[in-house]
């Protein structure tokens, strides 16, 4: 019953799945614009709001849901931790992506997407394991 | 003429400290969750990840020209970082049971993709390509 019930929980579902696709896109997106010589734009900016809120969403219904988990003190710790991280990483690398026009500094929101991606994996990982 | 060293943390260098800082914030979370949760288990190993964490954050730190003497800072980081991956790492393939939990630095940062490995001489080599030259 309690696995059954596990298995019909969002952290489950398709969002991670989903998050995990969206942030390697938004690598691929700013290694084009890094080709390119491209300066990042609203539409970057807009894509990234996207992955912040998925983020969030994620999140709060980890939250939610951790008391049916079994996740032990620690894990739980890490598990939010990593979904802490999944949520400052995009501003952070957009602060200091913007202050300079650069491909180098385009290029500091690839390691922000790549960053996300990795961590939204081992979040799933934490969860599931 | 003696020219004034370029910006550390300009162009290419921004993505630079932009992986440090992942490195740094992955290293500080990750030893404070070992020393607050399980600091008994395997001491050495744990210490060990705070110093890397500390190094990490002193790299990142001096490459993003915060501070004082951010260049000497992000030479003595790199520096560091760059004898203790080879250090841990030798010792780690020639005695796996050294450490019996895993720091970033074991097996050479194989764990991390040999990220650990690559970035003190990427490190080492924008800090030499940036430096002030006659």
């Amino acid at each position: 019953m309690r696995t059954a019930l596990r298995q019909s929980t969002l952290v489950d579902g398709p969002l991670p799945l989903a998050l995990l696709v969206a942030s390697l896109l938004f690598a691929v997106v700013v290694l084009v614009y890094v080709v390119l010589d491209r300066t990042p734009d609203w539409g970057l900016l807009g894509f990234a709001a996207v992955i912040e809120a998925a983020t969030l969403v994620l999140l709060v219904i980890a939250a939610v849901q951790v008391g049916d988990a079994d996740l032990s003190g620690p894990s739980a710790i890490t598990l939010f931790g990593y979904l802490a991280a999944g949520l400052v990483l995009l501003p952070l690398g957009f602060v200091w992506s913007l202050a300079e026009r650069s491909r180098g500094a385009t290029a500091v929101l690839m390691v922000a997407g790549l960053t996300q991606a990795f961590v939204v994996v081992r979040a799933l990982q934490v969860w599931q394991s | 003429m003696t020219r004034t060293a370029t910006s550390t943390s300009s162009g290419l260098g921004r993505a630079l400290v932009a992986v440090y800082g992942v490195f740094a914030l992955a290293a500080t979370a990750r030893s404070l969750v070992q020393l607050a949760t399980k600091a008994d288990e395997a001491p050495l190993a744990y210490v060990l990840s705070a110093v890397a964490a500390l190094v990490y954050v002193a790299a990142t730190l001096g490459l993003a020209e915060v501070g004082p003497n951010p260049r000497r800072l992000a030479w003595a980081a790199v520096g560091f970082e760059m004898v203790g991956v080879l250090t841990v790492g030798t010792l780690t393939v020639l005695d796996p049971e050294l450490f019996p939990d895993a720091t970033v630095w074991s097996d050479y940062g194989a764990g991390y993709g040999w990220l650990p490995l690559v970035l003190p001489f990427v490190g080492i080599a924008w800090l030499w390509h940036t430096r002030a030259r006659d």
